[in-house]
């Protein structure tokens, strides 16, 4: 019995060294994706904010992305957008009237070197004085700079390609109910 | 704890019901997760064939044996299983879908199609489908065809068939 207990024990305090391992030095996917997660957090303010909030809000959200981003925006009904560096992307932040973005499904690709990463997830945002969500897939390419993940190039997956380009409210689709996101 | 009470709640047999739970948990969690997928509809595009925010489910199996026909409908996914698109399958591999005065013309020919109650007028030139992709569109054609997301979807993109 005593030596039952004792590999119970053993075996407990194996599994907590590993996960205070993996707390403690989490992998570069699980890190991608709290920074992804963290990003469509500050991305969403509504315009009912004061204009000080929403600037912190959209110099903080240049903050994710490398002073060198390449943007290629190809959004329902918009002309396509280019954007080439994170000062415009405070400036799109700051006349974007997201008031809730998510990410409900994101798959992290680390490359081999740890050095850079792909990130490919659905964008699903709630725009004010819009109906319905906006639901777009998105390719994120990150490098890590200065022992920060930070994103140097989005591009618009077309689902559907050749596809016409519509309005977000008008989109068709479904949410797992098995998973549902909050 | 009343006799009654422990039998509503555990039954006679404990151990069984212990092991009926298990079962069902377990059955519920394969099921739901890699069978049928439950879904819940949002958006206007499938109108008047599944109205917004009604519930409904995937099955993921229905093309182990066959691939997907002209009518079904279909999930496409986008980056993953949260949310997918929801359309009816149109055209299929190798063959040009085009648009003329709100009729599906397939390889030359006017599709036939009985779900479309309401007349539209759309119009798009014809397109190629590669050999692994397919065509597809929502039910709604009433709106404009610039506010409808439709378009060729490759074959690994589509997950599943409505069963409802």
């Amino acid at each position: 019995m005593k030596i039952v207990l004792r590999i119970v024990l053993a075996a407990a305090l194996v599994a907590l060294g590993v996960w205070l391992w993996t707390v403690l030095f989490p992998s570069p996917e699980k890190v991608i994706r709290r920074r992804l997660i963290e990003l469509a957090h500050t991305a969403s303010v509504s315009i009912s904010d004061g204009d000080l909030v929403r600037l912190a809000a959209a110099r903080r959200l240049a903050s994710f992305f490398s002073t060198n981003v390449e943007v290629n925006l190809e959004l329902s009904g918009l002309p396509h957008q280019n954007i080439m560096d994170r000062d415009q992307i405070t400036q799109a932040a700051l006349i974007a009237h997201t008031r809730t973005v998510k990410f409900p499904d994101i798959s992290v690709t680390v490359a081999p070197g740890k050095q850079s990463a792909t990130a490919d997830l659905t964008v699903e945002a709630e725009i004010s004085g819009e109906q319905g969500l906006v639901v777009q897939e998105m390719k994120f390419t990150l490098r890590k700079i200065d022992g920060e993940w930070l994103i140097v190039r989005v591009d618009t997956v077309r689902t559907l390609s050749r596809g016409r380009q519509i309005y977000p409210r008008h989109f068709k689709l479904c949410t797992v109910a098995g998973s549902f996101h909050s | 704890m009343p006799r009654w009470v422990s039998i509503v709640v555990v039954g006679r047999n404990p151990r069984a019901t212990l092991v009926r739970v298990t079962v069902l948990v377990v059955t519920c969690l394969i099921v739901f997760n890699f069978v049928l997928l439950p879904i819940r509809v949002e958006g206007i595009s499938m109108l008047p064939t599944y109205k917004d925010h009604s519930i409904n489910f995937i099955n993921r199996l229905a093309y182990l044996r066959h691939e997907p026909q002209r009518g079904d409908i279909v999930s496409i996914r986008l980056a993953g299983l949260h949310v997918m698109y929801l359309k009816r399958i149109i055209g299929l591999p190798g063959e040009t879908v085009a648009f003329e005065n709100g009729r599906v013309v397939i390889n030359g020919e006017v599709l036939d199609e009985p779900y479309e109650k309401t007349a539209c007028d759309w119009n798009r030139p014809p397109v190629k489908l590669g050999p692994d992709e397919y065509f597809v569109v929502g039910d709604n054609r009433t709106m404009p065809k610039e506010l409808h997301q439709f378009g060729e979807t490759s074959r690994d993109r589509i997950l599943g068939k409505l069963i409802l």
